[in-house]
């Protein structure tokens, strides 16, 4: 019977059929046969009835008479007809916070949201995620969430609360006080339409929207120079040359999902595909945008605009446009950059210049350029333009002169208290005001100084919209009833507005008002909504206006620019977001803080980044032999000042970084933040002040060396590819990482890559006759190095998906971090200006695995379907696999990181290195149900995601076809925003893994070991000319 | 029995005795009450035991993270005193067994106590493996017992499986061989006994022997056997032990050189071992007419000859790791001498292979003082041979994104004395309770290795027998 | 009551000779006890080479044939597992635990059995014909009930027995 086949129609023959018993466990279950023979022998007598009887009554009574922590579990009544215990659903829904947009899809389980997936039905994150989209779930079960209103400290109900603040309110209108909203960038018509709402109830009050990184400098260009206040819909997909100026635009920049689908797309190379476009970043610090840049220009932060200029410059002279004069650029920089120009007129149209500078001089100038390069309509568009930044710096600083005793503030889904420039002029002037009334769903630095707080739902449990770019709707359904007595903060709007409807209602009428007419490919408006609440997205046609761009007063921008730009050698700071903390608004999220930094590879930390020449000049000794044994923790001290606010921080030498350039990442030193108090310090107070926008460039910086040392928690040293053996004066390279060149590859598809095939043709094995083991499905995966931009969603989303333990900074500094897929970072070239290179490394499920051969107990060997498995409850952690594991992908439970066997955290036994807090009830609730939470002592490590597996195999199973490539999608694979990552069946030939895997620039790092990684890596091409390369 | 020895040869026994002196010598240790020094001594040990077995208790209860170890070290301290240990162990089988087949005669003053350090060392050897786990209450599952998980057995391929069976043999096989050859001896002292529980609880340790011809007969033939078993024993625990590290893929572990080497290694570490103990215990005792310079000179001898093999073995290493051509190799070694940890490597090559040369000269081999202090200092090399090995050839291996550096914390510290209390305090307690020299075997080789019988042979006493 | 005679020796070789003569002289000798093994004792008092050697050979033939069987057995038939892509049976690295296992039961075996032929336990309570034949004395043993103490006590003499006493023991 085993080797028989069973199929239904002549295409189910053809796919490899019902998976068989025999395929599905080539070993059968020794279980069965166990019982099987004995069962129907097997006798008992009176006496041994009586010896078991005896025994579990005696055991029953221990038992129940020692202390046992009580578990919940109620049966449902009735059972609501979508949710089948064991099987997950999925969501359509919408992570939009703070501007920050992402189209997703809930995974829940039992009706608990328990994991984020990108919605591939989305036009402008094409199933992305972000690494904050994929973190967002822990804050629904954030056991600091404001639980019910809050008036004057007291806990109250929504009544109250509500009649209070109308009667307040009311007051206010009635005595002609000021009322303000103060709220982070919404996307949400709706959200807005209620705000509206409140105003028309109360005219003097006046919506505010403020953002803590904002982009006031596009939005007032493009006002100036198109008449409208937006910021355009950039289109990386169509470019040829991305120029890109100090604009981050992989990791923070307005949309980064978005823009590095689109990014992504345009560089993927295939046996079809073998052209790609070129990136050319202009920086003074090493950014994620800029590590993977084909050509990356150093220049100090305020010669950014200047370097602008000289582009427009040389753009103009070629082009009989009027030029301008701009000098304090060095000499090497002009030259490279006049080359740049040179690029950019040979790829007129098909160009893209953008700059992350928040001054609107510099804006206007980047609009020059694009005008003279004619890339308007076709990499830039201005009819989908982008709401993901609405801020006006200049509004917000009215606002806090304004303000009065006699005024109402409402703060929305924004902490100015901590991340405004002025933080304490907004305090006091907070202070000041009669009313006060914050809507943010946690207690934070701006909320605790409210009089009333209207905690506000977390996404998941709330109806919602969004219209992210012009045209593009998407929907926020709820995936779990409210947890707490909290309440949307639009409905409070609505609720003081005197408007009683739901919410829910009220975006229903807002749609079939407002969008419905919008379209034509929805007859009612039911089918549209139903079909969008599926789909999540919804795609409305947007005319094509045509803009005439005013005449740019360029000489008047330069002039301004010219006032800014600094003379070589002096000191400039430069803050910015990283890709997880961001603005700081999240970084209560453990998750997000163990997150290391692409680049400096730091967690749970912000610090000071300077150059090797300046930290030579500061006689920085710590951090320099820091990088140069490799082999430290701590660190020097430094006290950097500038635009009057000072504070000592810890500083690295961070190789890519522009000399007399110092760099401090913003959203650290949140001093109310739940879980993850007091890390690192707020820059925020930096922020410039600079023609009615803040700037990130600090001009007169200064930095002083502070006696001590600080431990930074880094995962992963400063080593470049080449390990130097100086003290032998050899260079030794290890072939971990292989790249190439545009120009070799399209030559040789091979190129980078040839030895290979000598590799191969050594590798011989002993057992021909094992290799039968490998029939059946064998998983594999591929990584494209050429795609991957390190933006560590994928290492979030594992965490995530496999209840990975978050460890702590103190663990961290002990190099004990859990991730079980990381991101290696290698630097090769100079120090000054190095190139980058990133490699996800996770484990690499080795057909002849090191670490399955020497476990003493066979807690880890190989599945029949190619994976390496662990068997958590029979590990006994000796570690050896560990040790004997090439790629050193295993994780071990140094304590107990996850509560697993500890108790509440109430208990004397204090669990300290539970650090997000899964000991406690509400926070357990995230974890996957799928997945073992393994205890103390025990090995860990990718699993290539088997409960994922098992599914896909379930579902075709029920459906009674073969495995499809679709059925099975693995946790990294699905939040990679640029598809770097594949995953599929190597022994099915239709597959996209193994279209990949024979891809020419497919390579195994440490092929030559034999043995034999199921990971392919994909040789990584860069778009660099020969001198560059 | 009277197989005549050459004069050339130094007497082992001096002091002119005779039979019954030698047994009065022997057992005057286990009747006398111990001196206020003893007491002293072993109350100290004993406190440094009891520190260990409380930073034990302590790993337990919080988890293996109160060590040093991460994510790329996972063995250190640990691993390295359990090899540190067995190779101690390994001084005294072969003094017992080896030297027995090669019918040296000379092992007969130190065997005993040899191989009494050898069940000590084995002891301290085995706690590592058992507390170095992650769920050390599981210990059990690395034995292949049926159970209702398939039943699910162990891993045969893996080596530290390999190191449960090759310990727990060579603890049992020494520890009978050494009992066994305790019986005689026990006998002595019941039949010297003047208190009646005292004969009574010799004998029973004695199990009743008599010495009666038969069982004399069947004595020999045992301990002959179990001496060519435990040969090729011992010479496999630690071939096995060096398997830990040489089946593997790490840089400076996979080494096919490792087995000879290691064996070397642990013979090198037992004699310094049993010198620092032998030289302590004939003062202590006073049986520096059994255990002579001359024993110690011999086993000098073997400490130049183990010490060099080593050396060798660690030029071969170098020379191999740049003859490979294999980068990762290359840059392991290049990493062991000039890397982080390079103070260690040297500290290793000073001890091991420049220190022990000196026993070239006779004079420094036959100075009690000179040797104990080497002693000490080849067991601190020996000791960072196996950290070098471990530590270095793991904090770098193949991908330079994992390197880090690792150093312990005062726990691993804790429980690395503690094992050194355990066994002095053990070695101690033997010393007073048990016959330190084997006394039945002395007599056997008095009328060949006594002075006075030498001299004797040498100018025969005018009428023939003294009777 | 069993009644013995102990001739008492203080030199081995006369012991030696002794026991030649004694039995030349057709006297039976219930035991000789010595301090130390005496070689060419076995010999001259005619006692059968021992078989413990053999028992130890065939102990541990059996626990090297059992060892690999059982390990082939729980690898291939009782639960099969792929480990580190090695065929189910890999024999090379089931070398070591089976010599163990091998050098294990041969020692043990031959230990109890050395113990059981000869019959000491801790609970013998021995006959001490002489508290000094564990130190400097050579004792050969007569049990009256098959020699005549006269004729023993005349050879003892003539072969050089230092001291020749009777013993008893209540039977």
């Amino acid at each position: 019977m085993a080797e028989m086949k069973y199929w239904k129609g002549l295409e189910e023959k053809e796919i490899n059929s019902v998976p068989l018993q025999s395929e599905e466990f080539s070993e059968s279950l020794p279980v069965v046969s166990e019982l099987g023979n004995k069962i129907e022998t097997l006798t008992s007598s009176r006496r041994d009835f009586l010896k078991v009887m005896g025994f579990s009554v005696t055991a029953a009574t221990v038992a129940a008479s020692c202390e046992m922590p009580v578990r919940k579990s109620i049966p449902y009544i009735v059972k609501p007809d979508e949710i089948i215990p064991g099987v997950a659903n999925y969501y359509a829904s919408t992570y939009a916070e703070g501007g920050d947009y992402c189209s997703v899809l809930v995974k829940t389980r039992e009706g608990r949201p328990i994991k984020i997936e990108g919605n591939k039905l989305s036009k402008i994150t094409k199933g992305g995620t972000s690494a904050l989209a994929q973190a967002s779930i822990l804050g629904l079960y954030d056991n600091y969430r404001l639980t019910k209103a809050v008036a004057n400290g007291e806990e109250t109900t929504w009544k109250k609360a509500d009649e209070a603040i109308i009667a307040e309110l009311e007051a206010i209108q009635a005595a002609g006080g000021k009322i303000r909203i103060v709220s982070s960038t919404l996307l949400s018509p709706s959200t807005k339409q209620a705000i509206k709402d409140f105003i028309a109830k109360y005219p003097s009050a006046k919506h505010v929207t403020y953002d803590a990184v904002s982009c006031t400098g596009i939005l007032k260009a493009n006002e100036a120079t198109f008449g409208k206040k937006v910021i355009p819909g950039y289109r990386f997909d169509n470019t040829d040359l991305i120029v890109s100026v100090g604009a981050d635009f992989l990791g923070s920049w307005i949309s980064p999902v978005e823009y590095a689908a689109q990014y992504g797309a345009k560089r993927k190379l295939s046996k079809e595909t073998k052209t790609m476009n070129r990136h050319i970043q202009v920086e003074s610090t090493l950014s994620l945008a800029g590590s993977n840049a084909d050509k990356r220009i150093l220049v100090k932060p305020s010669h950014e605009a200047v370097a602008l200029t000289h582009i427009y410059n040389v753009l103009a002279s070629k082009s009989g446009a009027a030029t301008v004069s701009l000098s304090g650029l060095d000499e090497t920089a002009k030259t490279e950059l006049t080359k740049v120009a040179d690029e950019l007129l040979a790829a007129k149209g098909k160009s893209l210049v953008v700059s992350g500078s928040n001054d609107v001089n510099v804006q206007l100038v980047v609009n020059a350029i694009n005008i003279l390069l004619g890339n308007y309509g076709t990499t830039i568009d201005l009819s989908a333009y982008s709401n993901q930044r609405q801020g006006d710096d200049a509004e917000m600083d009215a606002l806090v002169s304004e303000l009065g005793s006699g005024d109402a503030l409402i703060v929305f889904d924004s902490n100015p208290v901590y991340s405004y420039a002025k933080k304490d002029a907004f305090k006091s002037a907070l202070e000041k005001v009669k009313l006060s009334v914050s809507l943010n769903p946690k207690p934070d630095e701006t909320t605790v100084l409210c009089k009333y707080s209207c905690p506000n739902h977390h996404y998941l449990e709330a109806w919602n919209d969004a219209e992210p770019k012009n045209g593009s709707f998407s929907i926020t359904q709820p995936t779990i009833a409210p947890l707490f007595k909290t309440r949307s903060a639009a409905e409070s709007f609505l609720k003081w507005a005197g408007i009683d409807t739901p919410y829910y209602d009220y975006i229903r009428n807002y749609w079939s008002q407002n969008i419905f007419p919008k379209q034509t490919h929805f007859a009612s408006f039911d089918m549209l909504w139903d079909r969008t609440v599926h789909d999540g997205v919804l795609d409305t046609q947007v005319a094509a206006e045509t803009w005439t761009p005013a005449a740019i007063d360029i000489s008047a921008a330069v002039a301004a620019i010219a006032k800014n730009a600094g003379a070589a050698d002096a000191v400039e700071l430069v803050v910015y977001e990283k890709i997880a903390i961001r603005d700081g608004k999240f970084a209560d999220n453990p998750w997000l803080q163990e997150v290391p930094d692409p680049i400096s590879k730091i967690t749970w930390d912000n610090y000071v980044c300077v150059s090797k020449k300046m930290a030579e000049r500061l006689g920085l000794k710590q951090a320099l032999s820091k990088i140069n044994t490799s082999s430290g923790t701590e660190t020097d001290l430094v006290k950097v000042a500038a635009n009057g606010y000072e504070i000592t921080l810890p500083v690295i030498v961070q190789p890519g970084t522009a000399d007399y350039t110092l760099a401090i990442a913003l959203g650290y030193g949140r001093e109310v933040a739940s879980k993850t108090k007091a890390v690192g310090q707020n820059a925020f107070p930096f922020l410039q002040a600079n023609g009615g926008s803040y700037s990130t460039v600090i001009a007169g910086a200064t930095i002083e060396l502070v006696a001590g040392s600080y431990k930074v928690a880094q995962t992963q040293m400063h080593h470049s590819i080449q390990t130097p053996m100086e003290k032998v004066g050899k260079q030794m390279e290890r072939r971990i990482i292989k790249e190439t060149t545009l120009a070799e590859y399209s030559a040789n598809p091979y190129a980078g890559n040839e030895d290979r095939k000598e590799i191969q043709e050594h590798l011989k094995t002993l057992y021909p006759d094992h290799e039968k083991l490998k029939r059946g499905n064998q998983w594999e995966m591929t990584i494209d190095l050429s795609s991957c931009i390190g933006c560590n969603a994928c290492v979030v989303a594992c965490t995530v998906e496999n209840n990975v333990p978050v460890v702590g900074k103190d663990e961290v500094v002990r190099a004990r971090e859990m991730h079980w897929l990381r991101i290696d970072r290698y630097f090769s070239g100079s120090d000054e200006n190095p190139s980058v290179v990133f490699q996800p490394m996770l484990c690499q499920h080795c057909d002849n695995a090191p670490c399955e051969n020497v476990c003493p107990v066979a807690a880890t060997n190989h599945s029949s379907d190619g994976l390496n498995q662990m068997a958590y409850n029979r590990c006994i952690g000796t570690r050896y696999c560990a040790n004997n594991c090439p790629f050193k992908v295993r994780r071990f439970n140094w304590f107990d990181y996850l509560g697993a066997d500890s108790f509440r955290k109430e208990t004397i036994f204090n669990n300290e290195h539970d650090v997000t807090e899964m000991s406690e009830d509400l926070t357990r609730m995230v974890l996957n149900p799928d997945v073992t939470v393994r205890s103390r002592g025990v090995m860990e490590k990718c699993s290539f995601c088997v409960q994922r597996i098992q599914e896909g195999k379930l579902k075709a199973k029920k459906a009674g076809r073969g495995l499809q490539d679709a059925d099975i999608t693995v946790a990294c694979q699905t939040a990679c925003p640029t598809h770097a990552i594949s995953f599929g069946d190597i022994n099915n030939k239709e597959s996209e893994v193994y279209k990949i895997a024979n891809d020419e620039r497919g390579f195994k790092v440490l092929e030559e070991l034999h043995v034999l990684p199921s990971i392919t890596y994909l040789t990584k091409v860069r778009n660099t000319e020969k001198s560059e390369a | 029995m009277s197989a005549y020895e050459s004069q050339i040869r130094e007497p082992l026994v001096t002091g002119s005795k005779d039979y019954h002196q030698i047994t009065k010598d022997i057992v005057r240790s286990t009747e006398s009450v111990p001196p206020l020094i003893w007491f002293l001594i072993t109350g100290f040990t004993a406190t440094v035991m009891t520190i260990g077995f409380i930073a034990i208790g302590y790993t337990v209860w919080m988890g293996i993270g109160a060590w040093g170890l991460n994510k790329t070290v996972g063995w250190a301290w640990d691993i390295t005193n359990f090899v540190w240990w067995i190779g101690i162990g390994h001084a005294g089988t072969l003094i017992s067994a080896i030297l027995l087949i090669f019918r040296q005669r000379w092992r007969t003053g130190i065997n005993r106590s040899a191989e009494a350090m050898t069940i000590f060392a084995v002891m301290c050897a085995g706690l590592f493996p058992a507390i170095h786990m992650g769920r050390p209450w599981l210990a059990f599952f690395i034995f292949p017992y049926p159970n209702t998980r398939g039943p699910l057995w162990v891993n045969f391929t893996s080596p530290l499986l390999w190191d449960v069976f090759a310990i727990s043999t060579y603890f049992t096989v020494s520890l009978l061989f050494w009992y066994s050859g305790l019986l005689p001896d026990f006998a002595t002292i019941r039949d010297q006994a003047k208190g009646k529980i005292r004969k009574m609880i010799y004998n029973k340790l004695s199990f009743g022997w008599t010495g009666s011809a038969k069982h004399w007969q069947r004595f020999e033939s045992l301990s002959l056997v179990l001496a060519g078993l435990a040969t090729p024993l011992v010479l496999s625990v630690h071939t096995i032990v060096s398997f830990d590290f040489a089946t593997s893929v790490i840089p400076g572990w996979h080494t096919t050189i490792f087995p000879p080497y290691f064996v070397a290694g642990a013979i090198f570490s037992g004699f310094a071992m049993v010198l620092t103990l032998m030289i302590i215990t004939r003062k202590a005792l006073k049986v520096e007419d059994y255990i002579t310079i001359n024993h110690i000179e011999s086993m000098n001898k073997i400490i130049i000859l183990t010490g060099s093999i080593v050396g060798v073995a660690y030029l071969t290493e170098l020379f191999m790791a740049w003859y490979s051509g294999f980068p990762y190799e290359q840059y392991a070694f290049y990493n062991r001498a000039l890397g982080p940890y390079w103070w260690a490597y040297w500290i290793m090559m000073t001890c091991n292979v420049i220190s022990p040369q000196l026993f070239w000269f006779k004079k420094l081999r036959r100075s009690i003082y000179f040797t104990f202090v080497m002693s000490i200092i080849i067991n601190i090399g020996m000791w960072f041979e196996r950290f070098v090995i471990i530590v270095t050839s793991l904090h770098r291996d193949y991908l330079p994104s994992s390197w880090v550096y690792y150093s312990p914390t005062i726990v691993e510290m804790g429980i690395y004395l503690g094992t050194l209390g355990l066994f002095f305090t053990l070695f101690l307690l033997f010393a007073r309770a048990f016959p330190v020299v084997a006394i039945a075997e002395v007599k056997a080789i008095l009328k060949t290795s006594g002075d006075k019988q030498k001299r004797e042979q040498h100018e025969p006493v005018a009428n023939g027998h003294h009777h | 009551m069993d009644k013995y005679i102990v001739g008492l020796f203080d030199d081995d070789e006369v012991l030696l000779k002794a026991v030649a003569a004694v039995r030349k002289a057709g006297v039976k000798i219930h035991d000789v006890l010595t301090p130390f093994p005496v070689h060419g004792l076995d010999t001259a008092m005619g006692i059968k080479e021992s078989r413990l050697h053999t028992v130890g050979f065939i102990a541990g033939a059996i626990g090297c044939i059992s060892a690999i069987s059982f390990i082939v057995w729980t690898n291939t038939v009782s639960y099969p597992l792929n480990i580190g892509g090695k065929p189910f049976a890999a024999i090379p690295s089931y070398i070591p635990v089976t010599f163990e296992i091998t050098v294990l039961s041969a020692s043990i075996t031959m230990v109890v059995s050395f113990f059981v032929r000869s019959g000491l336990s801790i609970f013998k309570e021995p006959r001490i014909f002489d508290e000094r034949t564990t130190d400097n004395r050579f004792a050969m043993i007569f049990d009256l009930k098959d020699v005549d103490a006269g004729k023993v006590k005349e050879v003892l003499k003539q072969t050089g027995a230092v001291e020749v006493n009777e013993k008893n023991f209540e039977s």
